[in-house]
């Protein structure tokens, strides 16, 4: 088989199966409740009539899946150091992608491509996410060479072959137990399942809200019986129980997400692999990662654990969270040497943090009176007019006092540490966050200062980069300055490249 | 990196050229009177329609003071924010890098590296071809953010300082072009 993809050639044949269930899987999801409302309503005598209907659209996405596969080619251009994909079944498309423009590689493997025993493969850019490649079916071999092509930069090309030889010798391999994992499980991104499990019961909520009216349940019956449930069990109960439910899904979560999570370092690319029923292979260019991060909270402090979050370039700007996913890679659950080795990985050595500043006392006005004298001043005039609110007036005293610990805590741990290489941020409330940049990833620098400021020399900064800003507020301004000019001289001065 | 050409002094960061330090140009005089016409054009699409009402509508008829007041505040208050704005916006094309200074209350200076400069954009409105002037923007991969748009320019000069950022634009391109070429 053509293993240099110089020229133009197709997937796996099996990406044709793989194709077609995934239109299917699509439709489904699309049309699941439409069909259940179509078996219920139109009875038996028609249900001949829908299964053929669903016979004529399986068969239609086979055959768009066999034109898709017919019409899809992949090659490399060496000259050019391009990648170029042909697809397309009515309107032919032509994707090239310049291999120093690539970002990460993805190579997945769902439950399917599992079964068929083939991967897939998949390349990021930088750019919005119409533009990424995706290929359904490639099997393993093929997938691991086309990945070692696409990542190799030009300079990397002329020796290829001797690149070749030791890249089945990684230089540093880190593993993440299961164990850890159920510690990180239990302590970490609750407000991503929050979220999730919102989303998911407001999904059913409006699906059962459906399925109701098709079966013509009545409202009243459903309410009843959801009310002595909540009379049986006490309170404190449902309470319990939901808490616990919310971390056995938090723990799930993590453990589909994260499974056997492996960080291997070869050459010129780090591997990330982790999942439970679907591996997930990623690969990417440490050059390339522009802002790393590692957090930790009260908890992770104690059982000496912390999570890192890779954050790469993306141009999009408009991008919603959840497309934002691919250009964040997350590494839960190291210990500080751990760590610390993954920082050598990416940044070749360990930042230090050097000259440390310290944001002014004024840092707290503006949340203070925005965030608490203000909604308090307006709850206690509503309250004093409106009596069926005046009971819960206790309240704002609590609101105060967290708000201002809150605050407080934000603005004792809000610190910027420079040294000669490395920039380094440290925020947060409850997730102590630390963002690392090197000089040479700065596209912008903007430094603000508010006229009554200019007396006490306190001013912001805000570092723009690639994969997000950097922010500095109520700083020393002349430090401030003077450390813009040196950021500056250092982007200008040499021709790092940040990409 | 040839290891005889590779030195490594420390850096005197009292002596690397200030960037506050640097005398902003600002926009040509006639953009004032560009931002007044745009202010005008917008206080007739916004008060004739309210003066109409004002005058034909019963139910409006008896706020009259009122309103027509709090539409004046407001109307004087943008003009005066814009008229202040103008004259705080600065300019400067170093070698290396541009800087431009904006903000009514806060002063906002922003710098981009010349050499971190993805693509850039020159336009020109109706009013501004009128008075021969030009929009410079300039993006970045810094997203949003890190995007600038500097206003009033004199369209010779903004097609000179495009011209100027294009050729280090093809310099970084091509880097086997001696890049000090540009420094003269």
């Amino acid at each position: 088989m053509n293993r240099d993809f110089s020229r133009p050639q197709r997937e796996s044949a099996f990406g044709i199966i793989v194709m077609a269930v995934h239109t299917i899987i699509k439709l489904t999801k699309a049309l699941f409740f439409f069909l259940i409302y179509a078996f219920v309503k139109m009875g038996g005598s028609y249900s001949r009539y829908t299964l053929i209907g669903i016979g004529i659209l399986l068969l239609a996405c086979l055959i768009y899946a066999y034109f898709s596969y017919l019409n899809f080619t992949f090659f490399l251009d060496k000259e050019k150091q391009e990648f170029v994909v042909n697809k397309g079944i009515f309107n032919r498309d032509q994707i090239i992608i310049q291999l120093d423009k690539i970002q990460q590689v993805n190579i997945n493997q769902s439950i399917l491509q599992k079964i068929i025993g083939v991967y897939g493969l998949k390349i990021d850019t930088a750019g919005s996410k119409g533009e990424e490649v995706s290929i359904k079916a490639i099997d393993e071999v093929s997938a691991y060479n086309l990945k070692d092509h696409l990542l190799s930069s030009r300079t990397q090309t002329t020796e290829r072959t001797l690149a070749d030889t030791v890249l089945d010798q990684p230089d540093g391999v880190l593993k993440i137990s299961s164990w850890t994992l159920f510690k990180v499980g239990l302590t970490s991104n609750y407000g991503k399942s929050i979220a999730l499990i919102t989303a998911f019961i407001l999904y059913l909520i409006q699906e059962a809200r459906h399925i109701m009216e098709v079966f013509h349940i009545d409202k009243d019956i459903v309410k009843s019986t959801f009310l002595s449930f909540a009379t049986i069990f006490s309170l404190a109960i449902i309470v319990a129980v939901l808490l616990i439910a919310f971390l056995i899904f938090n723990v799930a979560r993590t453990f589909y997400k994260y499974f056997q999570l492996e960080i291997i370092q070869y050459k010129q690319s780090l591997l990330l692999s982790s999942g439970l029923i679907a591996k997930k292979n990623t690969l990417i260019n440490p050059k390339k990662v522009q802002i790393t991060e590692y957090s930790q909270n009260y908890f992770q402090r104690k059982l000496n654990m912390l999570n890192m979050t890779l954050k790469q370039a993306h141009f999009g700007g408009n991008k919603k969270d959840g497309e934002m996913q691919g250009n964040t890679l997350e590494i839960v659950g190291c210990n500080s040497t751990e760590r610390d080795e993954l920082l050598k990985m990416i940044l070749e050595k360990i930042p230090l943090k050097g000259k440390t500043f310290v944001p002014d006392w004024r840092f707290l006005n503006l949340p203070v009176f925005f965030k608490l004298i203000l909604p308090v001043a307006i709850f206690l005039v509503l309250a004093f007019r409106i009596p069926e609110i005046k009971p819960f007036i206790g309240f704002a005293i609590v609101y105060l006092t967290i708000g201002f610990l809150m605050i407080f805590i934000s603005y004792r741990k809000h610190r910027l540490s420079v040294n000669q290489e490395f920039v380094i941020k440290t925020s947060g409330i409850w997730d102590i966050s630390n963002e690392i940049i090197v000089p040479s990833k700065i596209q912008a620098i903007t430094t603000s200062q508010y006229p009554w400021h200019k007396s006490i020399d306190v001013g912001r900064l805000c570092l723009h980069t690639a994969a997000g800003e950097i922010r500095f507020k109520y700083g020393n301004y002349s430090g401030v300055k003077q450390l813009v000019n040196y950021w500056l001289y250092q982007v200008e001065d040499g021709n790092e490249n940040w990409m | 990196m040839p290891a005889e050409s590779f030195t490594n002094e420390p850096i005197a960061i009292d002596t690397l050229p200030k960037f506050e330090e640097v005398i902003l140009k600002k926009p040509h005089a006639d953009y004032l009177k560009i931002i007044w016409i745009n202010l005008f054009i917008w206080i007739i699409f916004t008060g004739l329609p309210l003066i109409l009402s004002l005058l034909f509508i019963d139910e409006v008829k008896p706020y009259f003071a009122p309103i027509s007041i709090a539409y004046l505040i407001i109307v004087i208050t943008v003009c005066c924010l814009y008229h202040i704005g103008f004259n705080k916006r600065g300019y400067a094309v170093r070698t290396k890098d541009l800087i431009y200074k904006s903000g009514v209350i806060a002063e906002l200076t922003t710098i981009i590296p010349l050499n971190r400069i993805q693509h850039i954009e020159l336009n020109e409105g109706i009013f501004s071809r009128m008075f021969k002037l030009a929009t410079l923007q300039i993006f970045t991969a810094g997203g949003q953010s890190g995007h600038l748009k500097v206003s009033g320019i004199p369209i010779d000069e903004a097609k000179s300082i495009r011209d100027l950022i294009l050729q280090k634009l093809d310099l970084i391109g091509n880097p086997s072009t001696n890049i000090e070429v540009l420094h003269e």
